[in-house]
Formats: structure tokens, C-alpha cells, sequence
């Protein structure tokens, strides 16, 4: 039990983690993730698609044996914190008597011009019989061991945030509410692809309002600029265009407008109507008439174009609108209208506080490698007949400075 | 014109590293002080077309492959010579402005016209992102420079325990511990930054599973380094093989594996 507790809080094990998640991890970035079935057997053929669909290739960072890798490097990381805390008491001191102890460096004669210069490095001296020991950043012990602590905890705390979430997807219309299903509201206000200045700025207006009836103030959500309201977060996720069809019912003088974001069939006894098949941007109509239309949806909707299909009395005739021409069948007249941009949000509801400490723990790991790489603890025991430095880290630096020292002095 | 001054900084940059490989191969010292001059002048130049084109795009010139790859090499430029004027040792430059040259290089081969920034791209973190990055990746292939350079001295007989080559081990360690923290601060920044545009602060993009694949290596460089002692020739072709990820991280990723960092 003592090998098998000693061994999984060792460095072996820590390394052989760490390596197991960079297989991994090329595994995962080199095959394509989450995509269906089909496309990993057209890539990479019957046996080898069949493979990596059966080993779980194709979602390989939600495999139960990559989370558990996860959860043994917390592990590990855990235990190795808990052998360093223990370390750490009185390591200023263990590294002070280590310096005390160490072989000398000879430079008789030199203490005073030592003593000088370690000063002037911000060393603080401690005189004892026939030595004096230099020390300097001994809080910098603690930097591997808030490097493991902050690693940890970024590794736990992103999980949280990671799983701990919801998250969904949803489009809008401009003008129209949706309702969560906790009962709270978001109403799309507005919605613009550009700016005033024509530069492209996906950004929704939006209002929010909760359950008991508490309201947000407007704002103006963009790509970076989530909207946050309780425990929601919203989004500028992606944006689409949409065609419009006014209907008017001539014998109940009803009208109603439809917004058309996929293929539909708009009709009133079932059988007879208008098929809604794509609306595209524009057209080009060449010198003989024929029109060719325009199918990349990138840019602006110039020209807007219906396809349509107009199904009577059993028979199909294909008709290209364009917005507010009338199309009448018995007492039912379509109108399309001018399309309409509309965004997609994504909707996360999260804990408060959640990432707050997420941020916390990445600001702690980037405060310990600081320490840890920069406030390297460092004692320089000083005898009459010469130095010895102690450290836990490599001090080429420093131990080439003091032999420049001593070198210059023998050579006046 | 702007472009030109581009090209001159490249022409002097190739310069400096054909004076100091040949000033290094013979032992002059005078040869690698105007290696040191010519590399001062192909930055200052570098500088004026960064700064220049930074005012003419209206913004950090970060944004696309070709100015990350600039201003990656700007960043190799500026701690070369920050090391040079702090150690004085002419090895310095002969591990740095081979890769300054060779990243300017790659990004004089990259489409250079200004283009307006996307809107995913307009974030109070992409100074900090962005600009960590070219850093952490300028120490880290110093580093590697310092590897190679380890090597070459060794192969050709020179020992292991003279103080230039326990300098330039010693040196390649601290740029990595650098090029490592700065790493960290790219990844968690850009971990917050995603968390603001996309709703995930972390989602296995490509470009992030790399970042983590080069970090991780780093992490096992500085934990052989640090807890099992390792020095000198492992440690030079260690820095060498993360080098590698590095340079995939940055360049190859892109080329390769497409992901939510497609427009860098």
C-alpha cells in the first residue's frame, strides 16, 4: 500500500500522465472530432473510420479513459501538494544550514568585498560563529508548491466551469421574445451585421427580463461582449437571413407575416399553397434574359430573390418572386417581403461565482511559476577562507558573478 | 514603401547572421560586434514598420499569420540583444538572429496587404494574448537556438563543463522558464478570452490542444531539469524537440488543422 501511495504521488507517474495527455491530445487534433459517423468512414475508409468511431477517436476528450487520465493527474497533483506542504516547514532554515554545511569555494580574504556585493543583490545577512550565511527570496520555496496548488486548481475549477454549465443555442427574430424555460424573457431589440461606418460588427440589441419580473437595462451584445443577467450569460453566437411572406386571407380579411429560415410549405387546406424552397441575395440577368442567381449568402442581400413553389390542383409550377409582388390562390395571396437579419444567441446558464474562481486559480497558477521561476530562494554561506552557495534551483548566474568577483580581485 | 523598409530590415538580419556565423566560426570578435550593429539596425527598422503599420491598420499589427510571425521575430530581436548587452557573450546572437532571420523570413513569405480586424478579433485581451505569445514563443526559440548551438560546440569536441557551455545551458534553461510563464499567461488569457467570444474557456480547438501539448512538454523539460537533475545535451535536444511543437503550434496548426483560430 505505502509503494503503490508513494508511487502514485511521484513524478514518474505525474510524467507518464502528462504524456498519456499528449497522446491524447494528438490524437484529438489530428482526427476530426464530433462529426458524424458516416464522414469518418468516407475519410479514412471501412476498417480504419469503424475503428475509430468503436475506440471513441472521434469524441476523444469526452472517453471515459481520457477523464479518467484527468482525474489521476488531480490525483497526483494532490498528493504531490501534499508531500511539498509538509517540505516546506522550516526549509529557509534547512537551506540555511545547508549552505553552512556546504564545501567552500576558496577566496581568502574576500568577505568583506562578498558581503558587499551580496548586499548590494538584496541578500539579508545573518553572522554566526566564524560564518555568515547570505540569504535572499526564501519565500520562493513555496513556488513549486503554489505551481502544483494553482494547476490543480485550474484543473478542478475548469472542470466545474466546463461541465458545470449549461448551454443552448437559439435564433431570433428581431421584435420577438424567448422564454427560458425558468421563465425568464430575452427580447431581440434590434439586430445589425455592420456598423454605422460599414465595418462588420455582428450586434444585438437586447432587453431581459426574470421570472419575478426584474428587468435588465438594453444592451447592445457583440462577439466579446456577452450580456449577463442572473445566472444567464448571453452570447453574440452566429446570425442568419431570413425571407418574409405577408399572407392575407381575403375572406376572413386576417393577415399574418411568416419568416422563412428553412424550406416550408405555407398553405391552408393542406393541399394547395406556396412552397418556401431558398431565397437567395441577388440575381445576374445577362443580354438575352436568362437570369443566373446569385447563391453565396456572404454578403448583403441586394436583390433578394424567392424561389418558390406554387402548387395547384395538384400541379407544381416553379415561380421566382421578388419582395412585394402578389401571388393570389383562391382566397389566400402571398406577399414576400424584405428579408430579415436575425441572430443566433447562445444562452449559458452558469453558477455566479463559478468563473470568478476559475480566473482566480489561473491568476494563482501565473502568480506560483512567477515566484517559483523568478524568486529562486538562495543562501550564500561566507567564511574567511572562502564561499559556498545553496539553492534548490540551478544559480550558474550567480556562481559565475561571485567567481568574476574573486577573479578580479586576485588579478589587482 | 512601407514594405520596403520591411525587406530592409530582412536584408540587414540576414547580414547580421551571416557576419556573426562566420565572426562565430573563426573567433573574431569585431565580426560580432557589427552582427550586433547590423542586428540593432535591422530592429530599429523593424520597429519603424511595425509602428508604421500598426498606425496606417489602426490597430496592434498582431492580427493575421504574417504580422505574428513579424512580430515574433521583433521579439527574438529585442531579448537577443537584451541578453547580448546583459551577458556580453557573442554565442547570444548566434542562437538568436538565425531565428530572427528565419521567422522573418517565413513571414515575408505570408499575403502582407492590411486587412480590417474580424469582430471576434476586437477584444481588450488580444493585446495581452497576442503579445504574450510572440514573446513566449521569441524565448523559447532562443532556447532552442541555444540547443542547437550546444550541440554543434560539442560536436566538435568542445567539453561539456566549460563555462561558455554551462552558460549557454544555463541560459537556454531560464529562457525556457520565461518562454514557460509567458506560455501559461497566453493560454489562460486566451482561456479568458474564449470564455468572452465563444461561451467555453477551454474546447479543444487545435490551436489550443497544441498550446497544451507544448506547454506540457515544457513542463516535463523543466521537471527533468529541476527534480532530475538533467543537463547539457538531453536538455539542448529537449529544447530542440519542443521547438518543433513550437513552430507546429504556430505555423503548422494553421496550414494543417482547421479550428476556431483559422483566421490567425
Amino acid at each position: 500500500m505505502k509503494k503503490i501511495r508513494a508511487f502514485l504521488r511521484s513524478m514518474t507517474f505525474g510524467m507518464l500522465l502528462l504524456a498519456a495527455v499528449i497522446g491524447f491530445s494528438f490524437a484529438g487534433s489530428m482526427i476530426p472530432q464530433q462529426r458524424p459517423a458516416m464522414e469518418y468512414v468516407s475519410r479514412y475508409g471501412a476498417t480504419v473510420g469503424g475503428l475509430i468511431i468503436r475506440l471513441g477517436l472521434d469524441d476523444v476528450f469526452a472517453t471515459p479513459v481520457f477523464l479518467l487520465l484527468m482525474a489521476a493527474l488531480a490525483l497526483n497533483l494532490t498528493l504531490c501538494s501534499v508531500v511539498r506542504v509538509r517540505r516546506l516547514r522550516g526549509s529557509g532554515e534547512r537551506l540555511k544550514e545547508r549552505a553552512r554545511a556546504a564545501q567552500v569555494i576558496a577566496a581568502p580574504g574576500q568577505a568583506q568585498r562578498l558581503d558587499a556585493f551580496l548586499r548590494r543583490r538584496g541578500f539579508c545577512a545573518q553572522a554566526g560563529e566564524g560564518v555568515t550565511v547570505y540569504s535572499k527570496c526564501l519565500f520562493g520555496a513555496y513556488g513549486s508548491f503554489l505551481t502544483h496548488l494553482g494547476l490543480l486548481a485550474v484543473l478542478l475549477a475548469g472542470a466545474l466551469a466546463l461541465y458545470g454549465g449549461q448551454i443552448t443555442d437559439q435564433t431570433v427574430m428581431p421584435g420577438q421574445t424567448l422564454t427560458l424555460p425558468d421563465g425568464t424573457a430575452i427580447e431581440v431589440l434590434s439586430f445589425r451585421i455592420e456598423d454605422e461606418t460599414g465595418r462588420l460588427d455582428y450586434a444585438s440589441g437586447l432587453r431581459m427580463t426574470d421570472a419575478q419580473g426584474q428587468r435588465s437595462a438594453e444592451a447592445l451584445v457583440r462577439v466579446n461582449e456577452p450580456m449577463r443577467f442572473g445566472r444567464y450569460k448571453v452570447y453574440q453566437q452566429t446570425y442568419g437571413t431570413a425571407g418574409t411572406m405577408r399572407l392575407r386571407n381575403a375572406a376572413t380579411g386576417g393577415e399574418d407575416t411568416v419568416y422563412l429560415t428553412e424550406p416550408a410549405f405555407l398553405t391552408a387546406d393542406g393541399q394547395n399553397g406556396v412552397f418556401f424552397a431558398a431565397l437567395y441575395p441577388g440575381y445576374i440577368q445577362d443580354e438575352d434574359g436568362s437570369v443566373t442567381l446569385i447563391t453565396s449568402t456572404s454578403g448583403a442581400y441586394a436583390d433578394p430573390v424567392y424561389d418558390l413553389r406554387v402548387m395547384a390542383q395538384g400541379q407544381t409550377t416553379p415561380v421566382l418572386a421578388f419582395p412585394g409582388e402578389e401571388l393570389t390562390l383562391g382566397d389566400i395571396t402571398y406577399i414576400p417581403g424584405e428579408p430579415v437579419s436575425y441572430p443566433g444567441l447562445r444562452i449559458k446558464a452558469i453558477a455566479p461565482g463559478m468563473l470568478g474562481v476559475l480566473y482566480a486559480s489561473f491568476v494563482l497558477l501565473i502568480a506560483a511559476l512567477t515566484i517559483c521561476f523568478f524568486m529562486r530562494p538562495v543562501c550564500v554561506a561566507v567564511r574567511p577562507e572562502g564561499y559556498a552557495i545553496a539553492s534548490p534551483k540551478p544559480q550558474l548566474g550567480l556562481q559565475l558573478e561571485l567567481e568574476a568577483l574573486i577573479r578580479e580581485e586576485e588579478q589587482r | 514603401m512601407r514594405d520596403m523598409v520591411f525587406f530592409a530590415a530582412l536584408l540587414l538580419y540576414f547580414a547580421a547572421m551571416i557576419v556573426q556565423i562566420v565572426s562565430a566560426a573563426l573567433g573574431r570578435q569585431k565580426g560580432c560586434r557589427a552582427a550586433c550593429a547590423l542586428l540593432s539596425a535591422g530592429l530599429a527598422l523593424h520597429t519603424v514598420y511595425s509602428v508604421w503599420r500598426g498606425i496606417a491598420a489602426g490597430r496592434l499589427p498582431l492580427a493575421n499569420q504574417f504580422e505574428f510571425a513579424s512580430g515574433f521575430a521583433w521579439a527574438i530581436a529585442v531579448l537577443g540583444l537584451i541578453l547580448h548587452a546583459r551577458l556580453r557573450q557573442t554565442w547570444v546572437l548566434t542562437a538568436s538572429i538565425p531565428a530572427a532571420f528565419l521567422v522573418m523570413s517565413y513571414a515575408a513569405f505570408q499575403p502582407m496587404e492590411i486587412r480590417d480586424i474580424m469582430p471576434a478579433l476586437r477584444s481588450t485581451w488580444f493585446a495581452l494574448h497576442i503579445g504574450s505569445a510572440i514573446f513566449s514563443y521569441a524565448a523559447l526559440a532562443i532556447a532552442g537556438g541555444l540547443g542547437a548551438y550546444y550541440l554543434v560546440r560539442l560536436s566538435r569536441g568542445e567539453r561539456e563543463d566549460s563555462t561558455a557551455m554551462r552558460q549557454a545551458d544555463y541560459m537556454g534553461y531560464r529562457m525556457i522558464c520565461l518562454g514557460f510563464l509567458l506560455l501559461t499567461v497566453v493560454i489562460l488569457s486566451g482561456a479568458i478570452w474564449a470564455e468572452q467570444a465563444w461561451s467555453k474557456w477551454w474546447s479543444w480547438d487545435p490551436k489550443e490542444t497544441w498550446a497544451l501539448i507544448t506547454w506540457i512538454i515544457y513542463a516535463i523539460y523543466l521537471h527533468q531539469r529541476l527534480r532530475m537533475n538533467w543537463q547539457g545535451r538531453r536538455m539542448a535536444l529537449l529544447s530542440l524537440a519542443a521547438l518543433v511543437c513550437v513552430l507546429f503550434t504556430f505555423a503548422g496548426v494553421n496550414l494543417l488543422l482547421p479550428g476556431l483560430h483559422s483566421y490567425a
